[in-house]
């Protein structure tokens, strides 16, 4: 074992307090919060951290989720690095700046500690409210375990801030499932971490400093001169970042593997895939009872390997192609809904992927773990049941509800 | 661009000129300004001279504006610079000693110069005229030794000058071919009023006579023939029979002149690129629509700055209301002013309204038109010439409030106008 | 052009009574060089020196006897240079110099040196000596303008008055939050890449200035620098949507500065009616048909709301008082080192609310006057003080007569106003440390 590893140390907590103690390691200048289930533990345990010294940044309580990430816009323009944690309604209620963050190219790190939407009324996990905000512009990661959420929180700060990225990320950690659940993790060193992250520079784009006196945001577009252009420029640039993300994800992986001697898939995992017929294909933290389900099968002589989504915004198009390559049928297990096309969204973006290369497969769609249903080893049991049928061409024509009958 | 190119080009440095550089300097501070004189001095004002001559005005305190007033202003003074010719197509004038600037716009502001009558043997005795400040110093240089003065024309400038030789202790006589002073101004009565004071003051008024021939006497004086067959000796004789607008550098010009140079309401000339304004130029007459030369300080003052405020293309520009006679007059303590047509007869349409104050407190003749006020004469009264003019030029209705009016002119035509403002 | 003092007279409160005059008379020794004189119907008029900026008296002047004092602002007059010409009075439109006969020459007002004899001398408070322009301008016009010379603002709108002053004055280590609404759309962040001022200034939404500004603000303290943070936000963005992040932000004591400027509705976008817009009023969304009269329900006033959230400095303010303004913003920006400071300013929107444009200022006047817009100021410790009291108001009438957006009302209608007015004084009383010690 390396020095590295050495001057880390194990310690046993529920993905919450991971993503606290992740932003502990990162040094944010700026933490703003306000509490909702079921994230309020994660910014209970900041502030904690803040009241103990732990944490040297300056924590605004705002009076909502709006003023929440406001307050780490301003910050942001001023220098900060910055990080927040919202859920659900939450998240709703934050929209309004959710949806200029990237566009002001704001490099924040936001956990989603990802909820179903209302109504009906309901506080526990699911995936509909990080599902609903797919397309505003933000990176999203889906993590499967509290020691990825402890990782990938300090990474994606490096992610956001790299200057070919320059983007927001969102974290999402499944709310109940990850928010609570415990387990053992190893917390790296603050100095090696230090030493990973580096100084912030997250306004040397854009920035409110009388040193370098600029007009933030003014009006841009519309058919006067150079209006068009000048959007336009905006918006391909930003979608550049994006475009970034991904290689940039992945080299950030590498160095993490190689600092702190975990390697984890940086956009799609591929699990015992090689030799496989049909694949599962999962997001977030339901991730291990479908490996454990993929055991299963292996050991009863189904050729079944599953395909994990990391990265889902933006979407790892070559990387899902590469891997449904290896198989004949996929089944996408959905925590939420889409509702334009009666499936799950990782489902619709699956297909998109698939339409964009040569390969034709059958893919079966499957929607479970909705208000903090479990999807356990026996659902899985049933998406590689259903996906076996449909690499026989028995393919469902609307997705199957995993707990319908629950 | 050379060192004898302005973009704006001022001839002229007394009320016109100054007032126009300044409304220039307002809406535009940059762009190069010149200002050219003939005069070797700086800029004074004709009104003034008659008080260098009685010394009463010192001539090194009399000044419009001084050096330091052209640095605020960032713009320059040529001095001894005396425009004979402008070539409006090569945006060039041409001076006296063979200079020459070039503009992009340019601003005749030349005023007038004194008429001299074509009255035989004139040409061959010593006579003065005012309009210079040379001019003003030779007339109190000669009083000194002079015991009789006789002032041809009883316009404002003889009458100013009447009065100070008079105070300097001259034996004066005023020769006049209308039958009464300050005709343009006043009506008959008023100048009757007037003409009395300068009598009781010793000053003989010669009305209605016309001057036939001037003869010398010994160096200096001369005798003077009148039409009645008067005849009169004078030490000091000055002409003050008018004045017509200086414009002799536009003879080749091709710019259209009348009396004057005719100009719109912005003071534009027909020629592009060149503007008049004061005593040189001939604008609409606010009563009559007809161009006219005005000749008067304030109108001076108000064309300048038209003129100043569109060359340099100022947006708060509003174009010239229209000229009318106005005038405030002081002489042997006493004071008089004429604003509008105070002058006309009554009838056609036209109302008078003369109050003479018993004939001890002055005199005040309203001239109405359409319950509006068209004209207004005072003597000894308390007036604001200034309300009055902006109420002609605004044609207030006074239907309202006309009783009043012709019975308290001062308070109402005060009220009137600070309702106005407030 | 520097600005300078002058005499304000208030026609109202006049009745004639020559006090002015025969003090005048008195200091100045011969005939008053202020004039009162009956306009007809009861009613009073003055002629006096307005001391202008561009003077004509002294353009007509062929002796040099006259001039504009930079300095002072007056114009003065010197009889050993005066010819008596009376050239000066064609020029003044004011009635402001007048011959005198026994005096013998032109006399003119001089302010006397600063204190003038006439504006004690008048019991009934028609004369005024206005003096804050010229101090204003001593104090501010050698600091840099700020502000982007060209705007698209409407015109008559005092918005960029109060945007120039106060930028003028926290200058270039700041930043300026201005949410959507007329105060950018009159082009203070820019357009298309160009900025509309010469310090850091951005576009929050309308609904997150102040959690913007305290996130600006918090970064600034974390390092150890000292910058001025303000907002300059309309009525909408303080009012309604941006009320709860500005709550919250005054609850947490940010350090900040928030100016609302307040048009009483969405004046930008087409007049439509916001939380602020008063009672009564014609809006785009509140609109006199035969079932409706304009809006139903008073304005939420939120300065009063401010005083309920531990802020360090709450204060109202009209730009027809700029002194009181300015005074009110060196206040508040030093309150702005502790705690929450809060500037409530009153825009009356003559494209919005239907007056000449040239007509603000007054109208701006007459809000104050009537009580309409009340001028005070707040701490917790010291209670409120009204920095402007109006003991003798003018009615209601005088103000809403001048404002197209009420044009419809009737009596009743103006008398619930009048109602609510005198409620909100009433009650805004009750707040003083010392009720008896308002102005
Ligand atoms: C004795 C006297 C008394 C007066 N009293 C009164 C009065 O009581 N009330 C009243 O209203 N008005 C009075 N006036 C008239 C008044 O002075 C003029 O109306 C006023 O001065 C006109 O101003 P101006 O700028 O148009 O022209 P002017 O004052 O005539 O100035 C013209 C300027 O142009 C210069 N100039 C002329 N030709 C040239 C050239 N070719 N090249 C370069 N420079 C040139 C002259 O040197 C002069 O500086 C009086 C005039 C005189 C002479």
């Amino acid at each position: 074992m390396n020095q590295h590893v050495n001057s880390s140390r194990m310690i046993v907590c529920d993905g919450n307090e991971a993503a606290a103690r992740a932003v502990v390691l990162a040094r944010p200048d700026v933490v703003s919060v306000f509490p909702i289930t079921p994230q309020s533990s994660l910014v209970e345990s900041l502030a904690q951290f803040v009241a103990d010294g732990a944490l040297g940044a300056e924590l605004i309580n705002a009076e909502g989720e709006h003023s929440v990430l406001s307050a780490l816009q301003g910050a942001c323009l001023a220098g900060a690095r910055t990080y927040t944690a919202t859920s659900g309604p939450g998240l709703a209620f934050m929209f309004e700046p959710y949806v200029r963050t990237p566009g002001l190219r704001l490099p924040m790190v936001v956990s989603l500690v990802t909820r179903d939407m209302l109504s009906p009324q309901c506080v526990w996990g699911g995936q509909q409210d990080a599902m609903t905000v797919r397309e505003c512009g933000w990176i999203q990661i889906y993590c499967e375990d509290v020691q990825e959420v402890l990782d990938t929180v300090v990474m994606a700060f490096k992610l956001a801030e790299h200057k070919d990225v320059l983007l927001p990320v969102n974290v999402c950690h499944d709310g109940n499932y990850l928010s609570y659940g415990v387990s053992r993790v190893e917390l790296p060193a603050a100095e090696l971490v230090d030493q990973f992250l580096g100084q912030p520079e997250v306004n040397w784009h854009i920035a409110l400093d009388p040193e370098r006196p600029m007009s933030v945001d003014p009006l841009t577009g519309g058919t006067g001169p150079g209006g068009a252009a000048s959007f336009v420029g905006y918006r391909k640039s930003q979608v550049r970042g994006m475009a970034a993300a991904l290689e940039v994800f992945s080299d950030i992986h590498a160095e993490w593997g190689e600092r702190f001697g975990r390697h984890w898939a940086p956009l799609v995992e591929e699990y015992r895939l090689e030799d496989a017929d049909i694949a599962i294909i999962t997001i977030g933290s339901m991730t291990g009872a479908g490996k454990d389900a993929v055991d299963a099968a292996r050991d009863c002589g189904q050729k079944v390997g599953l395909i994990k989504v990391k990265t889902y915004r933006p979407f790892p198009r070559e990387a899902m192609i590469a891997a449904l390559g290896k198989v004949k049928a996929a089944g996408i297990v959905d925590r939420s809904v889409s509702f334009a096309w009666d499936c799950g969204p990782l489902h619709q973006d699956v297909m998109t992927a698939l339409f964009a290369s040569p390969l034709r497969l059958p893919l079966v769609g499957f929607i479970g773990g909705l208000a903090g249903a479990d999807i356990t080893a026996t659902h899985f049991e049933r998406v590689i049941a259903e996906t076996t049928r449909a690499a026989g061409g028995n393919v469902p024509s609307s997705p199957v509800w995993l707990n319908e009958h629950d | 661009m050379t060192d004898t190119h302005a973009h704006y080009l001022i001839v002229g440095s007394s009320h016109a000129g100054r007032e126009a550089l300044a409304a220039i300097r307002m809406a535009d501070p940059k762009g190069r300004l010149v200002m050219l004189s003939r005069e070797g001095r700086m800029p004074y004002s004709p009104t003034i001279l008659p008080y260098v001559a009685s010394g009463r005005s010192q001539p090194d305190r009399v000044g419009l504006a001084d050096a330091e007033w052209f640095t605020e202003n960032a713009a320059e003074l040529v001095l001894n610079a005396q425009v004979v010719a402008v070539d409006p197509a090569a945006r060039a004038v041409r001076l006296a000693d063979g200079r020459r600037w070039t503009y992009d716009k340019l601003l005749l502001a030349t005023g007038a110069e004194p008429v001299v009558p074509p009255v035989k043997g004139l040409d061959r005795v010593r006579y003065h005229v005012l309009r210079t400040l040379d001019d003003a110093l030779s007339i109190r240089e000669r009083s000194t030794q002079a015991r009789r003065a006789v002032v041809l024309g009883a316009g404002l400038v003889g009458m100013h000058a009447a009065e100070t030789m008079a105070a300097a202790g001259l034996d004066v006589t005023m020769v006049e071919m209308r039958p009464h002073v300050l005709a343009e101004y006043f009506d008959p009565k008023a100048s009757a009023l007037i003409r009395q004071t300068f009598e009781r003051h010793s000053v003989r008024m010669m009305m209605g006579r016309r001057l036939l021939w001037a003869m010398e006497t010994v160096p200096g004086s001369c005798r003077l023939g009148l039409d009645d067959g008067t005849e009169l000796e004078a030490d000091l004789l000055l002409v003050a029979a008018g004045v017509r607008p200086a414009m002799a550098m536009l003879a080749d010009s091709g710019i259209t002149i009348d009396k004057g140079i005719l100009v719109d309401d912005r003071m534009r000339t027909a020629a592009p690129g060149i503007w008049a304004a004061g005593d040189v130029a001939q604008a609409r007459g606010f009563l009559t629509g007809v161009p006219v030369v005005n000749g008067t300080l304030p109108e001076a003052v108000e064309q300048g700055r038209i003129a100043g405020m569109d060359m340099a293309s100022d947006p708060d520009l509003i174009p010239y209301g229209g000229g009318i006679p106005l005038n405030t007059y002081g002489f042997f303590g006493r004071h008089a002013m004429a604003v509008g047509t105070a002058a006309v007869p009554e009838g056609d349409g036209i109302e008078t309204v003369t109050d003479e104050g018993n004939g001890q407190n002055g005199y005040c003749r309203i001239v109405l038109k359409d319950n509006r006020l068209i004209g207004l004469a005072a003597i000894d009264r308390v007036m604001d010439a200034g309300i009055l003019w902006r109420l002609i030029l605004r044609r207030t209705d006074l239907s309202p409030v006309r009783q009043q009016f012709l019975s308290h002119p001062l308070e109402t035509a005060r009220a009137l106008m600070s309702r106005g403002w407030r | 052009m520097p600005s300078q003092d002058t005499i304000r007279f208030i026609p109202e409160r006049c009745d004639g009574c020559g006090d002015c005059m025969t003090a005048c008379a008195k200091a100045k020794g011969g005939a008053s060089r202020i004039s009162i004189v009956g306009s007809g119907g009861g009613g009073w008029d003055i002629a006096l020196c307005r001391q202008c900026g561009d003077p004509k008296c002294v353009a007509n002047c062929p002796a040099g006897a006259l001039d504009k004092h930079y300095g002072s602002g007056i114009v003065g007059w010197s009889q050993d240079l005066c010819v008596d010409c009376h050239l000066c009075t064609i020029g003044c439109a004011y009635g402001g110099i007048v011959f005198e006969s026994a005096a013998g020459h032109v006399q003119k007002c001089d302010l006397c040196d600063g204190t003038p004899a006439c504006v004690p001398a008048c019991g009934k408070g028609a004369l005024e000596h206005l003096s804050a322009a010229a101090r204003l301008h001593e104090t501010h016009a050698d600091k840099e303008d700020l502000f982007v010379p060209g705007l698209s603002a409407c015109q008559g709108c005092n918005s960029e008055l109060l945007i120039r002053h106060t930028m003028r004055r926290i200058g270039r280590n700041s930043v300026v939050a201005a949410p959507p609404g007329c105060i950018p759309g009159m082009g203070t962040v820019g357009y298309n890449g160009q900025t509309g001022a010469k310090m850091p200034i951005f576009h929050p939404l309308l609904t997150n200035t102040a959690a913007m500004l305290a996130g600006v603000k918090r970064q600034y303290e974390r390092r150890g620098k000292d910058i001025t943070v303000v907002a300059l936000a309309g009525d909408g963005g303080a009012v309604d949507v941006g009320f709860q992040s500005l709550s919250g932000a005054a609850e947490r004591g940010e350090r900040i500065l928030f100016i609302c400027v307040d048009n009483e509705g969405y004046m930008n976008t087409g007049m439509q009616a916001s939380g602020s817009t008063p009672f009564g009023s014609w809006t785009s969304t509140t609109p006199v048909g035969t079932v409706e009269r304009g809006k139903s329900t008073d304005g939420k006033y939120l300065p009063q709301l401010m005083m309920g959230h531990g802020c360090a400095y709450v204060a109202t303010a009209s730009t027809a008082f700029l002194d009181d303004y300015h005074t009110k913003l060196e206040k508040a920006l030093a309150a702005s080192r502790t705690g929450f400071a809060y500037l409530h300013v009153h825009a009356p929107c003559p494209t919005g609310w239907r007056f000449p444009a040239a007509m603000t200022t007054e109208v701006c006047r007459r809000q104050v006057e009537s009580n309409f817009v009340t001028l005070w100021e707040f701490t917790a410790e010291d209670g409120l003080r009204f920095t402007h009291a109006v003991d003798r108001p003018r009615p209601l009438s005088d103000y809403v007569g001048m404002i197209g957006k009420y044009k419809h009302l009737g009596n009743a209608e103006i008398e619930r106003i009048q109602a609510s007015v005198n409620r909100r004084v009433a009650f805004l009383k009750g707040f003083c440390r010392q009720p008896s010690a308002a102005e």
